[in-house]
């Protein structure tokens, strides 16, 4: 069993029911998870950033896609369907975009406007969310295991929750 | 990050975070009455990714003392306790580490810290620093840093100043992390003359 760990700004796509994808430490961030149970195919990108500058998209590689909230649906879509998952299989996950810090004075809210991108992004690819672990001001850690097609959420200080229950 | 930095202004950087910190290291000690060590700073350009892993264990779930900065220099100020080091730290100062006497001891620690480091930098500097009220956090390492980083619009790189001071004969150690965001960064070297 091998844990395939997912830095920020990257995704990982994997279609070994042996292994996991695992983030760790989600602040603001989010992670994002598509996932085909019946395939066993799954993928998890690390997104940083609600949008890329503009321009800036044009340049990027598709491993580079996962640090933006605007490129990352398309471009883990793109990798999982590669790696053997159907569209109409696929359920999707989001955790992350916690609000940990106020920063002093009204700032602009990194984590909240990262989840907005991503839902925009599957809306626009008409992707439902069916469980999200969003908002608050703990941070996570997810694990995402490849042959189940379950997700597990550990909040700081919490135990590991069952986000999405995989077969069986 | 596309500004590279040259050795001349990294020295500069290391050696303000050095008066900060040692100042920092002095107000420790007169509150836990015990000598205080200070390491030599590390000074490092990087990317916000690298800089997440190269402050430690993003998945050590840590207390931290978060004092962000306004006024002349923009950015924050980041005090992070070790799990076993906050408990150490609290037993010498006689409190719960897990209660709220313990968190409120940590959190004034860290925010008569920051302030001092700052202070010592506005004032070698010439500059108005002014800390926010503090605010904490018990959380996964990397959570906090990257949530830091990216709250204060680093996504092109950041520069970490990280000092480590030790209370003396005690497994006690803390980090010390200064992050001046991106015009932050140029407004330092500028006052260094670099």
């Amino acid at each position: 069993m091998a844990d395939t760990i997912v830095r920020m700004g990257e995704w990982a796509v994997s279609a070994n029911p042996d292994d996991s994808l695992l983030t760790i430490g989600l602040g603001s961030c989010i992670g994002l998870v598509l996932v085909d149970r019946v395939k066993q195919v799954a993928g998890l990108a690390h997104v940083m950033l609600p949008q890329a500058r503009p321009g800036q998209a044009a340049d990027l590689p598709l491993e580079a896609r996962g640090k933006f909230g605007d490129l990352a649906v398309d471009a883990l879509l793109e990798a999982v369907l590669g790696a053997g998952a159907r569209r109409l299989g696929l359920e999707v996950a989001i955790v992350g975009g916690a609000h940990m810090f106020n920063f002093g004075a009204a700032q602009l809210d990194v984590g909240a406007r990262n989840e907005a991108a991503v839902r925009d992004g599957l809306a626009a690819a008409r992707l439902s969310v069916k469980a999200a672990a969003t908002g608050g001001n703990k941070g996570r850690t997810v694990r995402v295991h490849v042959g189940e097609g379950r997700v597990v959420v550990r909040a700081a200080q919490g135990a590991d929750e069952v986000l999405m229950k995989g077969v069986g | 990050m596309s500004a590279k930095y040259t050795e001349q202004q990294l020295d500069a950087l290391r050696e303000l975070a050095n008066i900060g910190s040692g100042t920092a290291g002095t107000a420790l000690s007169s509150i836990l009455g015990r000598p205080v060590d200070i390491s030599v700073p590390s000074v490092g350009a990087m990317e916000v990714e690298d800089a997440v892993e190269a402050v430690g264990d993003p998945s050590q779930e840590v207390r931290a003392t978060l004092v962000p900065i306004k006024g002349d220099l923009q950015g924050s100020a980041l005090l992070i306790y070790p799990p076993d080091d906050a408990a150490t730290l609290c037993g010498m100062l006689g409190v719960e580490p897990d209660g709220e006497d313990g968190q409120s001891a940590l959190a004034e620690i860290g925010n008569i810290l920051c302030a001092s480091y700052l202070m010592a930098l506005g004032q070698m500097l010439g500059m108005e620093i002014e800390p926010s009220p503090p605010e904490t956090a018990w959380d996964l390492l990397g959570a906090i840093v990257a949530t830091v980083l990216l709250g204060q619009g680093e996504s092109e790189g950041a520069l970490l100043l990280d000092s480590d001071l030790v209370v003396e004969g005690e497994s006690c150690g803390l980090s010390f992390l200064l992050l001046p965001a991106g015009r932050g960064i140029a407004e330092l070297l500028e006052r260094l003359g670099l």
